[in-house]
C-alpha cells in the first residue's frame, strides 16, 4: 500500500516536475521569443516603416541571414562560381530544365487551385511534352512549341484564397519567406512526385542529385545578383527583404490578373 | 451607285480610323518620352564603341531624363525632414554618384538591345510605362518606368515587380534606424560606397 502510495506520490511528483520543466521551458521559450521580437516603435512614422517591413522577428531573422552570408562566402559562392565557370551552358540548362519539369505537377495543382485553367493547361502540357519528347525533362521542348515556363506555388494560391502572409521570415539556405509561403513550400514538396521515390531504389540517389544540382544551379545563377546586392546596399538584409516582398506580391498580382483564354498562343 | 461607293468609302475609312484608335489611345506624353529616351539609350548601347566610352556618353542622357533629386529625396524617407540643409546637399551629391554608378555598371549587360513599349497605366506616383527589352541570345527583360511631369522625367523603375526607389528607401531607413537615426552616419557610409565604386572603376571591375 505504502509502496503504491509512494509510487503514486512519485508519479505525482514526476508529473509535477514534468509540469515544472514544461512550464520553465514555456517561460524560457516565451522569454526567448520576447528577445526574438523587435518591439514596435512609438514614433508614428517609424511605426509605419515597421508595419511596412512586416518583420517582427527581425533580430532572429538577421542572425539567420548572417549564418547564410557566412556559408555563402565560405563555401557556396566559390563552388557556385566554379559551377558556372566550368560546367558547359547546355548541361546547366539541362539541369535547370529537369528541375523545372519535375516540379510541373506542383505548378499544375497550384494553377488548378487558383482556378487558372490556361496556366494549368500550360503546366500539364509542359510536363507531358518534356517528360516524353524532352527525354525526362533534360530538353525543354515545351518552350520551343509555345508552352513557356511559369511559376505558381501553393503560397500564391493561398494568397488568392485570402490567407494573410504572416510575418516575414528568413531561413538559411531557403532564403526570404513568410509563414504562409513556408506552409506553401511544404505543400509543394508534397505535390512533387520525385519526393515519393521509395527507399532502396537507385533512383533515390538520382533524387538527391536532382535536388542538390537543381538548387545549386538556381543558386549559381543568383551569385551575380547576390554580389551586386552586397556591393550596392548599405543594409543587404533590409534591401533583400524589401525586394523579395515586392517581387512576391508582383508574382501574386500577375497570377490574379491572368485572365487569358484557355487556347494557347500558337493556336 | 455614288451613294453606295461613298458609303463603302466611309465605312472603310471609319474602319481604318478605328484600327488606329488603340495606338492613339496608348500614345501619351509619358510613352512618347520613354520612346525617345529609349531610342537614344539603345543607340548608345548598340554602338560599336568601347564600354567605357558608352558609360561616359550615357551619363548626360541620364542626368537629363532621370529626376535623381526627387528619387534621392524619396529614398531618404522620413529622415529628409530631420536632415540639415548641408546634410541634404551632401547626401544628394553622393546619391547622384551612387545611382549613376549603379546604372552605368549595367551597360555591359545590355548590348545591342531593342526596346518596345507594351503598355501604360496611370498611377498616383506617375504614369507607369511597361517596356520589353530584347537582348540577343539572352532572355527578354520586362521593366516598368514611372514617369512624372511635365517636363517628363523618370522617377522610378520596376524590375521583377520591385520598385527600385522603394527598395533603396528600405535599405537607407533600415541603416539609419540601426545607426541611431543619424543622417551623418548614412552620409559617411555613402562616402565609403562612392570611394569603393571609384576604386572598382579604376581596377576595371564592374
Amino acid at each position: 500500500m505504502a509502496r503504491k502510495a509512494c509510487r503514486k506520490m512519485h508519479h505525482k511528483r514526476g508529473i509535477t516536475s514534468l509540469r515544472l520543466v514544461a512550464g520553465a521551458c514555456a517561460l524560457l521559450t516565451l522569454s526567448a521569443c520576447g528577445s526574438w521580437r523587435k518591439p514596435p516603435p512609438k514614433d508614428p512614422e517609424a511605426l509605419q516603416d515597421y508595419k511596412q517591413a512586416n518583420d517582427p522577428y527581425e533580430p532572429v531573422n538577421r542572425k539567420m541571414f548572417a549564418v547564410n552570408s557566412w556559408a555563402y562566402h565560405k563555401a557556396l559562392r566559390p563552388v557556385g562560381r566554379g559551377w558556372k565557370k566550368y560546367v558547359p551552358g547546355p548541361i546547366r540548362h539541362s539541369v535547370a530544365s529537369v528541375n523545372e519539369t519535375w516540379r510541373e505537377p506542383s505548378v499544375f495543382f497550384s494553377d488548378v487551385g487558383a482556378g487558372k485553367s490556361r496556366r494549368a493547361g500550360d503546366a500539364f502540357m509542359r510536363y507531358l511534352i518534356n517528360m516524353s519528347a524532352g527525354v525526362a525533362g533534360f530538353i525543354d521542348v515545351a518552350s520551343m512549341v509555345g508552352y513557356k515556363q511559369h511559376e505558381t506555388d501553393p503560397g500564391m494560391v493561398m494568397s488568392l484564397w485570402g490567407v494573410k502572409s504572416g510575418p516575414y521570415i528568413f531561413l538559411p539556405f531557403l532564403g526570404p519567406s513568410n509563414f504562409r509561403d513556408i506552409a506553401g513550400y511544404a505543400i509543394s514538396q508534397g505535390l512533387t512526385p520525385i519526393n515519393y521515390v521509395p527507399r532502396g531504389y537507385g533512383l533515390l540517389s538520382f533524387n538527391w542529385g536532382y535536388n542538390v544540382l537543381g538548387t545549386f544551379n538556381t543558386f549559381a545563377d543568383s551569385t551575380d545578383q547576390l554580389d551586386e546586392l552586397e556591393h550596392q546596399s548599405l543594409d543587404p538584409y533590409a534591401y533583400l527583404r524589401s525586394a523579395w516582398q515586392q517581387s512576391r506580391q508582383g508574382q501574386i498580382d500577375v497570377l490574379k490578373s491572368d485572365h487569358r483564354a484557355t487556347t494557347p498562343d500558337w493556336y | 451607285m455614288m451613294l453606295r461607293r461613298l458609303s463603302r468609302r466611309t465605312v472603310l475609312g471609319a474602319m481604318s480610323a478605328l484600327t488606329l484608335l488603340p495606338g492613339l489611345a496608348m500614345a501619351t506624353p509619358a510613352t512618347d518620352f520613354v520612346g525617345t529616351f529609349g531610342a537614344e539609350l539603345t543607340k548608345i548601347l548598340s554602338s560599336p564603341e568601347p564600354l567605357q566610352k558608352k558609360q561616359q556618353e550615357i551619363l548626360p542622357l541620364l542626368k537629363k531624363n532621370v529626376d535623381i533629386e526627387a528619387i534621392g529625396r524619396y529614398c531618404l524617407g522620413r529622415y529628409w525632414r530631420v536632415a540639415t540643409p548641408s546634410q541634404r546637399e551632401r547626401y544628394l551629391k553622393l546619391f547622384d554618384q551612387v545611382l549613376l554608378y549603379a546604372i552605368t555598371m549595367q551597360v555591359g549587360n545590355y548590348q545591342n538591345v531593342s526596346l518596345k513599349i507594351t503598355g501604360n497605366v496611370p498611377s498616383p506616383a506617375g504614369e507607369k510605362v511597361d517596356i520589353l527589352i530584347s537582348r540577343p541570345k539572352q532572355p527578354d527583360v520586362t521593366m516598368t518606368v514611372v514617369v512624372e511631369g511635365p517636363p517628363s522625367r523618370v522617377i522610378d523603375l520596376y524590375g521583377e515587380g520591385a520598385s527600385m526607389r522603394l527598395t533603396q528607401r528600405s535599405d537607407y531607413t533600415a541603416y539609419l534606424s540601426r545607426h541611431g537615426d543619424d543622417v551623418e552616419a548614412l552620409i559617411k557610409a555613402l562616402e565609403q560606397q562612392v570611394a569603393q565604386n571609384s576604386a572598382r572603376l579604376a581596377k576595371g571591375q564592374p
